[in-house]
């Protein structure tokens, strides 16, 4: 798209090749964008437009290496979330985008990557792994702690498997309500997080999931030693044009979609209402 | 020199002249005739130029809808079918009567949608081809308070030409490129201005800015300087609570506003069509800022009004260096509820120095 003269509320159209079962309320979906190709950096989102719908934000989760195609993992939460669960390969989407500015790679190599998700919030962290590891020795540690309500409510499982035999990523999982098959760790990703999980000083914290996770995970974050610009957040707020014209999703002084998504804490701790 | 007079008769020839090129609008009062008289029930409105400017207001106030309706419409369709719409062919826009609160107005919305890694094909295309006059205000009403902001009652920015009726003239200032090639191209009609012309909108422009400073110290609005840090100060004020008891949540202070440049994409389906609207979106309605799931960062209206304040006397200054508010009165005279800028910004000082 030429930021210049094209239309930046028009989408382009996506095609959904195929749709992959995450949880009960998650589903990844698969696309290949029909207009030509499509590529982003880790950390930014599109949105996602069901024709004559609506359309909705989201970090794809998919490796931004591979360029023929893009997964955006789902879950269900309101009207457009609903109509995409009940779509089945073939479906014809719009998309727009990418926009914002994702997690900024330059900054994080040499150091320790501290990753913290929650819940659906491990999807935009999943593209930023597959990242990580397309130049892993770029990195000098890779280490992820993941928290979901339930056993179930995991998602990527065969994938963090995986990770774990052969990544070389240090990987520690919770999960608030247990269930008879369950022996790893009780209880929120906070309980998880250990001031010995990386080397703070040469570390970079990068934090998604619910507003009330990433609100106790930076206060925690804080409190083993981060400061405030180690801290990188994916900030969840209305973004409708999703390029800083709608006026949906400031923060402070910045717009969510085009300064973030991914903020560090020191740019929005002093703005009000960051964690509603 | 870029001034001149022109015949108020030919005047109206000329305007004529350009409506063969321009999409031509003007500022027009509810009964016809130049005659106005400083009564806030009689209301100025934009009129589609139809041959004549008929009813034509040359001074007077600003008109009661913004000027900003013409490059950013209320509801725009801005897709269809995966196609965009930013080559359709429009007629550029001739916008005659424009006034300063406006003009300073455009600052904003120029700012919001034609900068950024991405601009509004729409707005930019009809905001660069647009011609516009802008006009003095003659008879400032008692809710002008653009003087209490640094912005005067007559036009300074953002404007081709401007006009100053001075009796049986109009004073005519050529501003742009596209306005002094008018001037040659038409040279019949216009005459240099003589000292004694000039003159006569001085006194005038200083009589309007004299109301104007009437209406500001009548009404204890605080100025620019004293609104400095106000949002910081005043974030957890009483004032928010007490001034929202009456608020029906209505959104004409957004929809009146000339800086208000908030929307929302609508989409809807008609048979095989798939369209796309861009819609002005109200920062007081409840929804607002709402994220899937149903979680609302301002389920308070209390919230939803200090943010409007926020984002004018905390927001722009900060990234813009300048107030989004231009005294306009607008807002004043829409709300149902009697909800008065003047007042709530008068109160955050008054807590403030407290």
């Amino acid at each position: 798209m030429n930021p210049e003269t094209n239309n930046p509320y028009n989408p382009s159209q996506a095609e959904l090749i195929s749709v992959i079962e995450e949880s009960a309320a998650i589903k990844t979906f698969v696309f290949r964008n029909t207009d030509g190709g499509f590529s982003f950096a880790t950390g930014q989102f599109v949105e996602l437009y069901v024709p004559g719908i609506g359309e909705a934000p989201f970090t794809p989760s998919s490796n931004p290496a591979v360029k023929e195609q893009f997964e955006i993992s789902i879950m269900k939460v309101g009207k457009v979330t609903g109509v995409l669960h009940a779509l089945e390969k073939g479906a014809l989407l719009g998309i727009r985008g990418p926009f914002g500015k994702g997690y900024p790679l330059d900054v994080f190599k040499g150091k320790e990557v501290y990753i913290i998700g929650g819940g659906v919030g491990l999807a935009p962290l999943r593209s930023l792994i597959f990242s990580l590891l397309n130049e892993k020795n770029d990195y000098k540690k890779i280490v992820l702690r993941y928290g979901a309500r339930t056993p179930k409510d995991i998602i990527y499982k065969k994938l963090l498997e995986e990770w774990k035999a052969t990544s070389g990523i240090d990987i520690k999982l919770t999960v608030d309500v247990v269930d008879a098959g369950w022996t790893g760790n009780r209880g929120v990703v906070t309980t998880i997080l250990d001031k010995n999980d990386v080397a703070i000083a040469n570390a970079v914290a990068v934090v998604c999931g619910p507003p009330i996770m990433m609100k106790f995970a930076t206060f925690k974050l804080i409190e083993l030693g981060f400061r405030d610009d180690q801290i990188y957040l994916s900030m969840e707020k209305n973004m409708s044009c999703g390029f800083g014209k709608c006026g949906h999703c400031r923060v402070g002084t910045l717009y969510c979609c085009k300064d973030g998504p991914v903020l560090t804490y020191d740019r929005i701790k002093n703005a009000k209402e960051i964690w509603d | 020199m870029p001034f001149y007079s022109i015949h108020k008769k030919d005047f109206q020839y000329f305007i004529s002249k350009l409506s063969k090129t321009y999409h031509a609008f003007y500022l027009r009062g509810e009964d016809s005739g130049f005659a106005w008289k400083n009564d806030s029930r009689r209301r100025l409105f934009w009129q589609e130029y139809g041959g004549a400017l008929e009813g034509l207001v040359s001074g007077a106030v600003r008109a009661q809808d913004p000027l900003k309706q013409f490059f950013f419409a209320s509801k725009e369709k801005v897709s269809h079918n995966f196609r965009g719409l930013e080559d359709k062919q429009e007629r550029p826009l001739l916008l005659i009567g424009a006034k300063n609160c406006d003009l300073t107005g455009l600052m904003i919305t120029d700012s919001v949608f034609m900068e950024g890694d991405f601009k509004d094909p729409f707005y930019s295309k009809r905001r660069n081809g647009a011609f516009i006059i802008g006009f003095d205000c003659s008879e400032p009403i008692e809710t002008c308070f653009c003087r209490a902001l640094g912005i005067n009652p007559f036009p300074e920015k953002n404007f081709d030409m401007s006009i100053a009726d001075i009796g049986d003239v109009f004073l005519v200032e050529a501003v742009s490129e596209k306005a002094k090639n008018y001037v040659s191209e038409y040279k019949n009609y216009f005459k240099e201005a003589t000292e004694e012309q000039l003159k006569k909108r001085q006194d005038r422009r200083s009589e309007a800015s004299q109301a104007v400073d009437a209406n500001v110290k009548k009404n204890q609005v605080p100025v620019k300087d004293q609104l400095a840090g106000i949002m910081d100060k005043g974030f957890d004020s009483k004032v928010w609570e007490e001034e929202i008891q009456t608020c029906v949540e209505c959104g004409c202070c957004n929809v009146v506003c000339p800086t208000c440049h908030c929307f929302f994409l609508s989409d809807a389906k008609k048979a095989n069509d798939n369209i796309r609207y861009k819609v002005w979106d109200a920062c007081l309605y409840k929804d607002f800022a709402v994220v899937a799931g149903g979680a609302n960062p301002r389920k308070h209206l209390a919230q939803r009004l200090r943010n409007r304040y926020d984002k004018k006397f905390a927001y722009f200054p900060e990234v813009l260096g300048m107030i989004a508010c231009t005294g306009c009165g607008r807002c004043i005279v829409g709300c149902p509820a009697k909800i008065d800028i003047r007042r709530i910004l008068k109160n955050l000082i008054i807590e403030a120095l407290a």
